[in-house]
């Protein structure tokens, strides 16, 4: 709690202002409008997730964070400087996992610390560091197709980490899980936050994972995208599924959200 | 927002310039060297462009130096091809959709096609040359067994890769073994059937030109090779364009009808 | 593992047992005079082949032939693989210089190898070289076009990944697109041996004085058929050898896509 307190008046890592994103429709034409004035700031080292039903653009948004797309109008901004393109002080780890299937573990997770030059004792040392720290120790070897899909998301965190960024990306991470590998995942992730405390933006579309495991929710609109409603949740770590206060964040939160089909 | 747009478009544009000036390029510097102010390479080596032009249309009225047309050429092997492609499918995809579906058949077969495959088709002609003259027989028999190839192996794929839900959800509607091939085995396996049709016209049409070389008295083949003797290479690159044409265009045909075939959205 | 141990010596079985049904037929079917007079028996190939390793054929054995055919085949292909990955990937990597190369590909593309082999011998004389271009042409088209596709379709969030662990544009091209692409070409090259080895058969056909294909062809003109099947199968035995090296290779360079699978 009271370190829940500190972290809340330290000062904003990154900002979006009037965001703005349109894709131009292929066959029809026309512009096709993903997001429009969204407006978000980001505070250092919180864990804030962004919370909304299913094809609303949330990629999208991580998207522009990361600087992989450009928005059509507004700002985004990290530490008072516009984003221009991918920087390795943004990392990401990736719905749909993107680890390099050439590379074994070991490979992956120090990929980053190799192309930056570091020579080859201090990024093995490093990348052995996050391998443990994600649980992966004696894996090193293994390739990708030899590991479960929980395993090769924890490559894909670990990779991120041991680049170092100052804020983590995180898109549907455990989106491809079974249920039981994702509330174990929902754990360890929450585990190397308070390992390693970088700001975390963290993306899904189920509610009970956004409670369990942020400090803040952003609910976000069907399309076009922006703002919906906003939750700091207070509730003390670790949390369960089953107190009555998460449950009554949960029943509050799902009133607000957009159905959708 | 439109500055960022035209931006977009512009470097499009400039792409296409590029693939323009490529083969833009490509034509002038090849006419500089033989026709063009440095005209250093002999016409008998390599002609300029615009010969090449001149007598790819010439060729169509023109029967010298060899006594035919372009068109009868064309025809020739045309002909030689087409019927020895269809012979190659009409034996080719049955007998792979037998090995692909009795297990029993491919034990037996395959091994001997396996050891047949990777033998090239152009190399039986001299057998069969032997065998039954310099007519047409020989080259369709050599151009059946270079479609056989790729038609059996791809329509034995096709089989093998058939679903098993499909398969089991045929079971429990009660279909019998022969049944489950007619209506669900074969239709699912159909794109790849159009693929080793496709595979094979294109080894059907490079083997034709080759055979050609070795034993004719018509078709492209015989005219490039011919040609080769008399030091006519602008009649060789004429007819090089024109079995290159006829190749994308058999391929195109093949491509028209699958896309007809797949329409009913059958997958 | 038994069972799938019982199935293997049942297909070995099946083979020796068709394989030796067919030689039957056929020494039975050349005991007939009629028959033998145009096609020598399965024995008669059998044992010419093995003799002529002794005495030669034409000036070299059997063996000198191989070697020459192989000799052929491997300065083409070699140097086409060489060039050819280079050119596709590049090719389908940079935009620009797609622009530039690929319409002169896809105008020369269209020709079927075999029907280069006049022009080239007419450029290059009858000699070595000429083979050595035509094996060359032969291989590099399959594989500039599979590694084209390869380095085409290299999946998007792989880029973006590595894009964000901050690796550089000449980094990109060698750590993630030649990787990336490495399925793609050795499909390539499993087509470009066959095709290889068909414009080296096809060349020495038309045009040499030594190599198997020069066994076959001047088998025809001394209607020697015993020549003609020797060499047909001795033809046989090598591209089934080179098909089998290449799957080899495949195997090893492929070993991250394959295993588990």
């Amino acid at each position: 709690m009271q370190m829940e307190q500190t972290r809340k008046i330290e000062k904003n890592i990154i900002t979006l202002e009037h965001v703005d994103k349109e894709f131009e429709k292929v066959k029809e034409g026309g512009v096709f409008e993903v997001v429009k004035d969204l407006n978000i700031k980001v505070r250092e080292n919180e864990f804030l997730v962004l919370f909304g039903p299913g094809q609303c653009g949330k990629t999208t948004i991580l998207n522009m964070i990361a600087g992989f797309e450009e928005p059509t109008a507004g700002t985004i901004r990290m530490k008072g400087e516009k984003i221009n393109g991918p920087d390795p002080s943004r990392g990401m780890v990736f719905q749909n996992l993107a680890i390099f299937p050439w590379l074994t573990v070991m490979g992956n997770v120090e990929y980053g610390l190799r192309m930056k030059g570091v020579d080859k004792k201090t990024r093995r040392e490093k990348a052995q560091y996050y391998i443990d720290l994600v649980g992966l120790k004696g894996f090193e070897n293994h390739y990708p197709i030899q590991i479960s899909g929980g395993m090769k998301q924890r490559v894909g965190i670990a990779r991120a980490y041991c680049n170092e960024p100052d804020v983590i990306l995180m898109d549907e991470p455990f989106g491809a899980l079974d249920a039981q590998t994702r509330y174990l995942m929902q754990d360890e992730i929450i585990r190397i936050w308070e390992a390693e405390k970088r700001t975390v933006i963290f993306v899904t579309n189920n509610i009970e994972e956004a409670v369990y495991v942020a400090d803040r929710i952003i609910v976000i609109r069907n399309c076009p995208t922006n703002v919906k409603a906003e939750y700091e949740i207070n509730l003390p770590r670790p949390r369960s599924y089953i107190d009555p206060d998460f449950l009554k964040l949960r029943r509050e939160i799902n009133n607000v959200v957009d159905h959708t089909l | 927002m439109t500055a960022k747009k035209a931006r977009g478009k512009k470097k499009k544009h400039s792409y296409i310039w590029l693939s323009v000036l490529s083969v833009v390029l490509f034509f002038f510097v090849w006419w500089l060297f033989t026709e063009g102010s440095l005209g250093t390479i002999k016409e008998n080596v390599l002609p300029g462009p615009i010969k090449v032009f001149q007598t790819l249309i010439d060729k169509f009225s023109n029967k010298n130096p060899d006594g035919a047309t372009m068109q009868v050429h064309l025809w020739a092997s045309l002909k030689v091809t087409l019927t020895g492609y269809v012979i190659g499918c009409l034996v080719g995809i049955p007998l792979g959709i037998l090995m692909g579906w009795y297990e029993k058949a491919d034990m037996f077969v395959n091994p001997i096609f396996d050891f047949i495959r990777p033998i090239p088709g152009i190399a039986w002609t001299p057998l069969f040359i032997l065998l039954f003259g310099i007519g047409m027989l020989p080259k369709v028999i050599v151009i059946a067994l270079a479609t056989f190839g790729p038609a059996l192996v791809n329509a034995y794929t096709g089989i093998r890769q058939t679903k098993e839900v499909h398969i089991w959800v045929g079971q429990t509607f009660g279909a019998s073994k022969g049944e489950i091939l007619r209506k669900i085995a074969i239709p699912s396996s159909i794109p790849f059937i159009l693929t080793g049709m496709r595979v094979g016209l294109g080894v059907a049409w490079s083997t034709i030109i080759g055979a050609e070389m070795l034993a004719a008295t018509a078709g492209l083949g015989y005219l490039i090779n011919l040609c080769r003797g008399i030091y006519r290479p602008d009649i060789i690159i004429a007819s090089m364009i024109c079995v290159g044409v006829i190749g994308a265009a058999l391929g195109l045909v093949l491509t028209f009808l699958e896309r007809q075939l797949m329409k009913g959205g059958r997958w | 593992m038994l069972e799938r141990k019982a199935k293997m010596w049942q297909k070995i079985a099946a083979a020796a047992v068709s394989f030796a049904l067919l030689i039957l037929i056929w020494q039975l079917a050349a005991m007939n005079p009629q028959f033998s007079q145009v096609m020598p028996g399965p024995f008669a190939v059998l044992q010419k082949f093995f003799v002529s390793f002794v005495e030669p054929i034409g000036k070299n054995v059997m063996l000198q032939h191989m070697l020459i055919t192989l000799s052929r085949w491997a300065a083409g292909f070699i140097a086409a693989t060489i060039l050819g990955i280079a050119l596709g990937l590049t090719m389908g990597w940079y935009r620009g210089f797609e622009a530039f190369m690929r319409p002169l590909f896809e105008l020369v593309r269209p020709i079927p190898t075999l029907a280069w082999i006049p022009l080239v011998i007419l450029w290059c004389g009858i000699g070595e070289l000429a083979k050595y271009v035509l094996v060359f042409i032969g291989a590099f088209m399959s594989i500039v076009q599979n590694a084209y596709h390869g380095a085409k379709s290299v999946d998007r969030t792989i880029v973006n990944a590595a894009r964000m662990l901050g690796c550089n544009d000449r980094q990109m091209f060698f750590t993630i697109v030649i990787p990336a692409s490495v399925p793609a070409i050795s499909a390539g090259l499993q087509i470009g041996v066959a095709s290889a080895w068909s414009s080296v058969v096809a060349a020495e056909l038309v045009r040499s004085s030594s190599g198997v294909g020069w066994i076959v062809v001047t088998g025809q003109q001394n209607n020697n058929m015993t020549q003609i099947l020797v060499g047909i199968l001795v033809i046989a035995v090598i591209g089934l050898l080179l098909a089998l090296l290449i799957r080899r290779v495949e195997d090893v360079l492929c070993r991250w896509n394959k295993r588990g699978r």
